[in-house]
């Protein structure tokens, strides 16, 4: 009796759906079917990998199953009885080893491949006399992201970044906060911001556009909420914005204040401070002692944590200031 | 020839139905326990599940939120692991391996009777953690400090206490199972005439008892400094001469997180591997090849743990040791599902309820495998470590894998272990109900995870997709929830359900030749043991004796 489904059949059929498969997919892009379209080198290189590695696991997917259900169709019982014996085969070494080596060989082409992009992924491009790295200090703390720039710059929760320079990371987290993971899908993979450790990724973004991303390490109470922008503009619209906020915040007139409440404060005090999951604060009097708020941004409260415990000078009057003007008059 | 046993005098006292259980030492009436148990923690576990996913149908939801959740997602994690699945599969080993190495008992009953006790213990403790001021730990299963060591309330520390509890239940029966396999196999029986079951639930055990100090090692420190930390610093890096490092907890969690994900799985394999080649009328193909590559998943399991932390920044070098030593893994994993395709190759398939939920667990399993290698490559994980990829992959593993197969087991054995078969009609149902809910929940979590999805939030980004595939998800954890109380159903059913005899599938193993369910003393005598398939040898003798 002849199967009804030849296993090296299947085999060609599989050698030649793959690829069709893989390119749609690649086509496709978005969907989820792989990761979301890259914006940066490193994070090109990972999709690369990405595709790669599904090339051969779609190949092996389709082989098991195909060979699953094509011995499940033919070689199930029909009118035998239950009791009859199938073959008594009980193994064959050269069969075994094939199927040891081939995965073996199919591993270290996919290793080999990882290898040569790993460069790609995971050195920083050196600065060049053109276009000098750009250097973010970012810093994880429960439930929001700061950016320090070399300028003294700070923004809160969303980053601007030039088009087409190389933004070098130095992600962290305070001694005294938990661990954190920076991760802009479309800018490359996760690094984790932990207390105490300082470690370094990069990005260089090839378009203008914000990019979304989100804390990725659980964190505490508003690990879902600790979200995380990169904007980036053309080179000199960046320029322009990167000396205008300094004057500003050395002015006082940065939004900067308001950056820090709701990215800060808001998320457990409400956006209008009207109370959430810590107390109501808008209007009350504490609101605008600029000494005792500042005490209790640095040193934490009973529930409170010292949330401000290693913000500059410029970030504490800002939000001071902002907190006086803003919240302590409503109500 | 039978021997006859002298029956223990049981003073009156123990003799009630409860009490009969809550003195037992019987290594089957022990193993009912664990599996009832850990139907139990089940139930809880799986209903949080039910509340996750309700949580996640639409990004609005407010039904848990913050550290309600977080909690869930922790219980759940920690529940599934450490109160479902290691327990289950010491029930499984419990009830199944004395019998098919033809023994009476396990080699120490009363220890026997201890491990189930301890665990018994600790789940007490972890159900009364959700009364804990401050509520249950919600730091996630895996508990990283700093975040652990700052949760307020008590809810940690029960957490850490009911994990110490069950790590010495764990060891405890570990040493049983491997002092039993050991020395008390039948005449005949050598290393390469063990059932293949029992070849997993050795390597199981060893791997409990190389492993567990560790964790609780990790959680000693980790109570410590929780309790005393102006004494002690091991993971805190406040003050730096002084300080520890948070990311040396999670070399000590991984070293035993990883190999635990086996302690969980190679049993299951185990089951696979009894219970494809009498569902296909053939010897395992391959006998050597599957049991010796249970051996190397058990070591390389060991090697492979700071996978799971591509991201906190390691040297270039231990990525690549670990990306590697990740890869290799997949090569006895592979083998082992080649090995049981070819089992089914020229077979004559009978697709009763075990059959269908282990051939069920190799389509599935196979999808957890492979997405294993992109996460290897860590440039790739970077792209997908912490996010519903991940989820996706490991319930691809441990549920698809771990819990597929154990149904599999579960419909398989109960005829032995109560003398009445489950319904077919309803298996069949549950089979469909929980695989094609199973598929439909984790699969698009797959997709979430690339499109940037997070893990363990409870709200998430307004966006067609992300909300599509969550309902989606959320739709199939209800599918599978009916096919569980299916399940249920047909346990219920069972109780006057179709008797077994002896060996209701023609099983080729001990197990089958004593009664079900089986006396006391397991057996009145043990054939001697000529093969890996004692009964298919009986079986035969028997029909040429009829011929002749």
């Amino acid at each position: 009796m002849p199967p009804i489904v030849r296993p090296k059949l299947l085999v060609i059929v599989g050698v030649l759906v793959t690829p069709l498969v893989t390119a749609a997919t690649a086509l496709a892009g978005n969907g989820g079917f792989a990761p979301v379209a890259p914006e940066s080198p490193n994070a090109h290189a990972i999709k690369q990998s990405y595709l790669f590695i599904s090339l051969f696991a779609f190949a092996i997917f389709l082989l098991v199953e195909g060979l699953l259900i094509a011995f499940v169709i033919r070689y199930r019982r029909r009118k035998r009885p239950r009791d009859l014996d199938g073959a008594q085969i009980h193994g064959a070494k050269k069969l075994e080893l094939a199927w040891t080596a081939g995965p073996v060989l199919i591993l270290a082409v996919i290793a080999t491949f990882v290898f040569v992009k790993l460069p790609t992924i995971q050195d920083v491009p050196a600065s060049a006399a053109t276009s000098q790295n750009l250097v973010v200090d970012v810093i994880g703390t429960q439930f929001t992201w700061q950016f320090r720039y070399p300028n003294g710059v700070v923004t809160i929760d969303r980053m601007r970044a030039p088009e087409g320079r190389t933004v070098e990371l130095h992600i962290t987290s305070p001694d005294w906060d938990v661990i954190h993971s920076w991760w802009i899908p479309a800018l490359g993979g996760k690094m984790d911001a932990i207390p105490g450790k300082l470690n370094k990724t990069w990005f260089k973004a090839t378009r203008v556009g914000v990019f979304q991303g989100q804390c990725a390490e659980l964190c505490g109470l508003y690990h879902a909420k600790m979200l995380a922008a990169v904007e980036v503009m053309p080179a000199a619209e960046f320029d322009s914005w990167y000396e205008e906020r300094r004057a500003q915040q050395e002015a006082g007139t940065s939004p900067l204040g308001e950056e820090l409440w709701d990215g800060t404060c808001a998320k457990c005090h409400g956006l209008e401070g009207e109370g959430g999951y810590g107390p109501r604060i808008a209007g009350t009097a504490l609101i605008k002692n600029t000494q005792s708020i500042e005490a209790l941004l640095r040193k934490g409260g009973i529930l409170m944590p010292p949330v401000g415990r290693d913000w500059t000078t410029d970030e504490m009057n800002a939000l001071t200031d902002y907190l006086k003007e803003h919240v302590g008059n409503q109500g | 020839m039978a021997t006859r046993v002298e029956q223990p005098h049981v003073p009156a006292w123990q003799r009630g139905k409860v009490a009969s259980w809550l003195v037992t030492v019987d290594h089957k009436r022990i193993g009912i326990l664990y599996i009832g148990t850990a139907g139990f923690f089940f139930a809880i576990s799986g209903f949080l599940a039910l509340l996750i996913r309700t949580q996640l149908t639409n990004p609005d939801n407010t039904i848990i939120t913050g550290n309600s959740y977080n909690e869930v997602v922790t219980m759940h994690g920690t529940g599934m692991v450490f109160f479902v699945m290691v327990p289950v599969l010491a029930g499984l080993g419990n009830f199944m391996v004395p019998l098919q190495i033809g023994a009476a008992d396990m080699a120490f009953p009363r220890l026997n009777a201890l491990s189930y006790w301890f665990y018994a213990c600790a789940g007490l403790v972890y159900c009364t953690s959700f009364l804990a001021s401050g509520g249950a730990a919600n730091t996630g299963w895996t508990a990283y400090p700093p975040l652990s060591l700052e949760a307020v309330g008590n809810g940690q520390d029960l957490w850490i206490l009911s994990i110490h509890i069950l790590t010495l239940s764990s060891a405890l029966s570990a040493i049983n199972f491997i002092v039993t396999i050991h020395n008390m196999r039948a005449r005949g029986m050598s290393w390469m005439r063990v059932p293949l079951f029992v070849w997993s639930v050795e390597v199981y055990a060893w791997l409990l008892l190389l492993v567990l100090p560790v964790l609780s090692a990790g959680l000693t420190m980790l109570l410590l400094e929780r309790q005393f930390p102006e004494t002690f610093h091991f993971f805190r890096p406040e003050g730096t001469d002084q300080g520890g490092s948070p990311v040396l907890f999670q070399h000590v969690f991984w070293f035993f997180g990883h190999p635990e994900v086996y302690i969980m799985v190679l049993p299951v394999f185990g089951i696979i591997s009894e219970v494809l080649p009498v569902f296909a009328r053939k010897p395992i193909f391959g006998y050597k090849a599957v049991a010796f590559s249970t051996v190397a998943i058990g070591f390389f399991s060991m090697l492979v743990w700071a996978h799971h932390m591509f991201a906190v920044g390691m040297p270039t070098y231990l990525n690549i040791w670990f990306m590697l030593a990740s890869m290799v893994i997949a090569v006895p994993t592979g083998m082992k599902i080649f090995n049981w395709l070819a089992t089914l190759w020229r077979g004559n398939i009978t697709l009763e309820t075990p059959m269908l939920f282990c051939l069920g667990f190799l389509s599935v399993f196979t999808i957890g495998g492979l997405s294993g290698i992109y996460l290897a490559a860590f440039p790739v994980d970077w792209q997908v470590t912490d996010t519903y990829f991940v989820v996706a992959h490991f319930h691809y593993v441990l549920f698809g894998g771990s819990m597929l197969g154990l149904l599999g087991g579960l419909y398989y054995w109960w005829p032995k272990m109560f003398g009445r078969l489950l319904s077919e009609r309803l298996g069949r149902w549950s089979f469909f109900f929980i695989f094609i809910g199973f598929n439909v929940t984790f699969f698009p979590q797959h997709l979430l995870g690339l499109l940037g999805m997070p893990r363990r939030i409870y709200t998430y980004r307004h966006d067609g997709l992300w909300e599509a595939y969550n309902i989606t998800s959320s739709v199939g954890s209800y599918i599978m929830g009916v096919g569980f109380l299916l399940f249920l159903l047909a346990i219920v059913k069972s109780v006057n359900g179709r008797r077994a005899g002896n060996d209701p599938w023609q099983g080729d193993t001990l197990e089958w030749y004593t009664t079900s369910p089986p006396p006391p003393h397991n057996f009145d005598d043990v054939p001697y043991v000529t093969s890996a398939r004692p009964l298919y040898d009986l079986r035969r003798r028997l029909r040429e004796a009829e011929s002749a």
